[in-house]
């Protein structure tokens, strides 16, 4: 292991290390917050519920018939629910990303897939089955029959067909078949699917028959699931790209394919972004402007103009160092809660790798701490591959910052973050940083590199709560 | 998600399906209950309901007894409406039943009695629970016996039943028919 | 018990014995009773199995063969494998033995030719019942023919009365109960579901064809049949549950 620890800190003398236990103000904030989002979700399943038993539905067990196609209309019923919900964490409410993270929604998006399509499945199959054994014909009879003389059913048909091909799609073996745009498109169909489905439940379904109020309450979730997907994913980005004009005001060379951009606008205080976070670019120039790209801020965002610092991945953000002044760009966000807002405690230590240093750097220029109390943990092959090191040490200079430039090949077979000699003398995340206990950690990596510095931290016994990061492939 | 967080949802989520719940129990409730839409009046009870003229392909007999507990349960209810108004006897009157869960949708009737008998049961809704088409079709569905027995008294020139015998028709209502006839 | 309608006082019943039932007329003319008489007698002649001399009897016993046999009685068979055809092979012009047996088209087509013969003759109102299968004509101001429909479990009384007004101006009605064998049963041996149906139709052989297709052929039947053909029915299971079909429901 190479170590290069700078002397950044202003003088040696120990600084008293507060023993602040409470939790950081932010921290309570977003919390109550959170709460109250998951609350409501959890809420969101038992109105369905009740909706069942309001309609009598708990008297609706008693044949076998009756149960087949009671539960096959809960299972419908929640696995809407679900798949609404599962919209919404993927339309980027503020609330939801400042709560979350646009990284924590997404994984909880991903992690209601499966179980939204098993419900699902489940209500074709119960109810097939349930009218199947009302009707006493088989289930392929009854399947024709309900597609033949039902309303809507081929549409209802069609949505589940999409939404297992979606799922399919998502699972992660195959979407790395996929280029990315691919994916992404066939994702977009889930919309399609869950707009598909939508008659069946109003002609069909007898609990959101015409009069109940049910289906005011169906039709009104529908409504705003819509509608924030349309706010948040689309007229948002679209007025504020318009409202703020960003362009391209210089790219500067980093490192081979690695470049710093920065870019004006009209009004960027008005964007609220914070350091830290990420925007979805997009860059209206030749090859470019058919991908939108997600890049962290690599500094503090001012009025003046944002800065990103990025690395061409193969795909066509190789072309990003010969961008032109003047190209327009527009964008989605500010996302992510990478951020001061995730606070929770009165220390910081960041973690970076390869490119993961953008967002590190830009949380190191605003993230509050007292003079000491942080530490910067660069990881590299190599003392000389780092990014943006000499900026780094500068403001490491400035706010009293312990940089240390861990450097070395990983060992093979072993899943660590740290090189091979640090493995071998027993060297942790809590060896490196003491008082660990009391920081918020913030690691940004490629994603296997960054999932064993939360291991470590993990096992160094710090909460979850204090662990931050964002992940990025490849 | 906090502690604090899943007690709260638990208590959301019990306090709402508790209400759903509630209100399920409600409905089936007030299926037993009635209300009189015309002052009181008395009843001899037999009873029927019927479901709707154009009710749907996949109506069983179920829902035709459902319904038939349904106008039961009106005419119960009736009964003791006409008790607590003694005074208002013979009246005649229209009373709607509470809107009864079947498997196959919700139904209700008016039942219009008249000087303590029955005169007409009229069906009001019939929506289409468990989606089966009610515009599908000519197909036979279930009717109550007692609807058709109230045009006993329509005048009729022929009867039609399971073929009779020479023999057999001379016991005939057809032959009752023809003698009256002349 | 049901009254006579007043309305049709003036126009008395007239009955004959034929076919191993009683036929009972309404006419506005008397005298055209021989004629349709004359219509009934020469069907059941020809095609009663009751009548050792008829035609069919002689060919059922093999005295003759189809291909020796009448024009019309060819016409009739083919009429009778035509509603074969049609219900899928629940009507069936056979007995369970092979014999041909016509009689569940026989009634009815005499039926039809005597109400042809009196339309005919320029009489617009009458009735034709020939052992409980109706068909009237009755022509616009005149009061409508009701036909009440008879409950299997208490043949004193009526589970129905139906008004006959065009275009279904024929009923016929068949049941499991009476004369045991009359139809036989489709259903894989398994008795029918029904102990009686009443079918409405625009034409008397309709009426009567599918009214036995659809005792001997149960529910699967009955459904396709209100489907696929312009009728109503009336339908009483075992269990005295009745079924109608919506156009029925309307008149009642």
């Amino acid at each position: 292991m190479s170590l290069d620890t700078r002397t950044t800190q202003i003088g040696t003398a120990p600084v008293n290390t507060p023993r602040v236990t409470s939790p950081h103000p932010a921290y309570k904030k977003r919390m109550r917050l959170a709460d109250s989002l998951q609350i409501l979700c959890v809420a969101s399943v038992a109105i369905v519920v009740a909706i069942f038993l309001a309609d009598g539905g708990a008297a609706k067990f008693g044949t076998a018939a009756d149960a087949f196609t009671s539960l096959g209309i809960v299972a419908g019923l929640i696995g809407t629910d679900l798949l609404l919900v599962m919209l919404v964490l993927a339309a980027r409410l503020p609330p939801i990303d400042r709560a979350f993270g646009h990284d924590q929604a997404m994984a909880v998006h991903q992690s209601l897939g499966k179980p939204a399509l098993y419900l699902i499945l489940g209500h074709a199959a119960l109810l097939i089955t349930g009218y199947a054994l009302a009707e006493n014909v088989n289930v392929v009879a009854e399947t024709w029959n309900m597609f033949t003389t039902l309303p809507d059913m081929p549409l209802a048909f069609l949505g589940l067909g999409l939404m297992i091909g979606i799922v399919i799609t998502s699972l992660v073996v195959v979407r790395r078949k996929f280029r990315y745009e691919a994916w992404h498109a066939v994702h977009l169909l889930a919309y399609l699917s869950v707009l598909v489905a939508i008659p069946h439940q109003l002609s069909v379904g007898g609990l959101l028959s015409e009069g109940a109020i049910a289906r005011y309450y169906w039709l009104a979730l529908y409504a705003m699931v819509a509608s924030s997907i349309i706010v948040f994913r689309f007229l948002l980005p679209v007025t504020r790209s318009l409202r703020h004009r960003l362009v391209v005001d210089r790219v500067d060379a980093v490192a081979p394919g690695v470049v710093s951009i920065t870019l004006t606008g009209r009004k960027l205080d008005k964007l609220r972004a914070t350091s830290g976070q990420f925007f979805v670019w997009r860059f209206w120039a030749d090859g470019l402007w058919w991908q939108a790209h997600p890049f962290s801020l690599s500094s503090a965002p001012s009025e003046r103009g944002l800065r990103i610092t990025v690395r061409g991945l193969g795909d066509a953000s190789q072309q990003l160092p010969q961008l032109k002044r003047g190209t327009r760009v527009s964008f989605e966000g500010p996302y992510g809660l990478f951020t001061e807002n995730a606070r929770t405690s009165p220390r910081v230590v960041l973690i970076a790798a390869g490119i993961g240093v953008a967002p590190i750097r830009s949380l190191l220029e605003t993230v509050s701490f007292a003079p000491g109390n942080a530490t910067v943990l660069i990881r590299s092959h190599s003392l000389g591959d780092t990014y943006l090191v000499d900026e780094l040490t500068d403001l490491c200079r400035v706010r009293g910052v312990e940089l240390r430039i861990i450097a070395g090949k990983r060992p093979s077979g072993v899943s660590t973050w740290l090189p091979a000699d640090a493995v071998r003398d027993g060297i942790s995340l809590r060896t490196i940083v003491p008082e660990l206990e009391s920081s918020d950690i913030y690691i940004c990596g490629p994603r296997p590199w960054t999932d064993a510095v939360v291991r470590d931290a993990r096992s160094g016994g710090i909460p979850k709560k204090q662990i931050h990061y964002e992940r990025f492939d490849g | 998600m906090r502690a604090r967080a899943v007690a709260l949802a638990t208590l959301a989520s019990v306090s709402i399906v508790g209400i759903g719940w509630q209100l399920g129990t409600q409905a089936i409730d007030a299926s037993q209950s009635l209300t009189a839409s015309s002052g009181g009046t008395a009843i001899a009870a037999t009873v029927t309901a019927t479901t709707d003229a154009a009710a749907q392909a996949a109506v069983t007999a179920r829902a035709a007894a459902d319904a038939a507990a349904a106008a039961q349960a009106a005419a119960t209810a009736a009964t003791a409406a006409a008790a607590s108004a003694a005074q208002a006897a013979a009246e005649s009157g229209t009373f709607t039943g509470a809107v009864v869960q079947t498997q196959f949708g919700n139904m209700q009737v008016s039942v219009t009695v008249a000087n303590g008998a029955i005169i007409e049961v009229t069906p009001l809704q019939l929506t289409n629970r468990g989606g089966r088409s009610v515009d599908i079709s000519n197909q036979a569905a279930p009717i109550l016996r007692s609807e058709v027995l109230a045009a006993q008294s329509a005048k009729v020139q022929n009867i039609s039943g399971a073929t009779y015998t020479s023999e057999g028709y001379l016991r005939s209502l057809q032959s009752a028919l023809d003698t009256a006839g002349f | 018990m049901p009254t006579v309608g007043g309305d049709y006082e003036w126009m008395p019943a007239l009955t004959f014995a034929t076919m191993g039932t009683v036929v009972s007329l309404r006419l506005e003319d008397a005298d055209a009773v021989d004629l349709v008489e004359t219509v009934f007698h020469r069907w059941d002649e020809q095609f009663s199995l009751y009548r050792e001399d008829s035609e069919l009897s002689r060919i059922a016993r093999g005295d003759i063969r189809l291909t020796e046999a009448s024009q019309s009685l060819r016409a009739c068979y083919a009429l009778a494998l035509h509603w074969c055809e049609r219900t899928q092979g629940v009507f069936t012009p056979h007995r369970a033995d092979g014999v041909i047996d016509l009689s569940g088209v026989v009634k009815a087509l005499a039926i039809a030719e005597a109400g042809a013969a009196l339309t005919a003759r320029g009489s617009a109102n009458w009735s034709i019942n020939a052992g409980g299968d109706v068909l009237v004509s009755g022509d616009a101001g005149h009061p409508e023919w009701s036909v009440g429909i008879v409950d299997p479990s208490d043949r004193g009384e009526l589970i129905a009365s139906v008004p006959l007004r065009h275009p279904l101006r024929a009923v016929a009605t068949s049941g499991s109960a009476e004369r045991g064998e009359h139809i036989w049963t489709a259903l894989n041996g398994d008795p029918s579901p029904f102990r009686q149906v009443s079918v409405f139709a625009a034409d008397i052989v309709t009426a009567d064809v599918l009214a036995t297709a659809i005792v001997a052929g149960g529910e699967t039947t009955l459904n396709e049949m209100t489907e696929r053909f312009a009728i109503d029915v009336l339908a009483v299971r075992l269990d005295g549950q009745l079924l109608a079909t919506p156009g029925l429901r309307r008149t009642v």
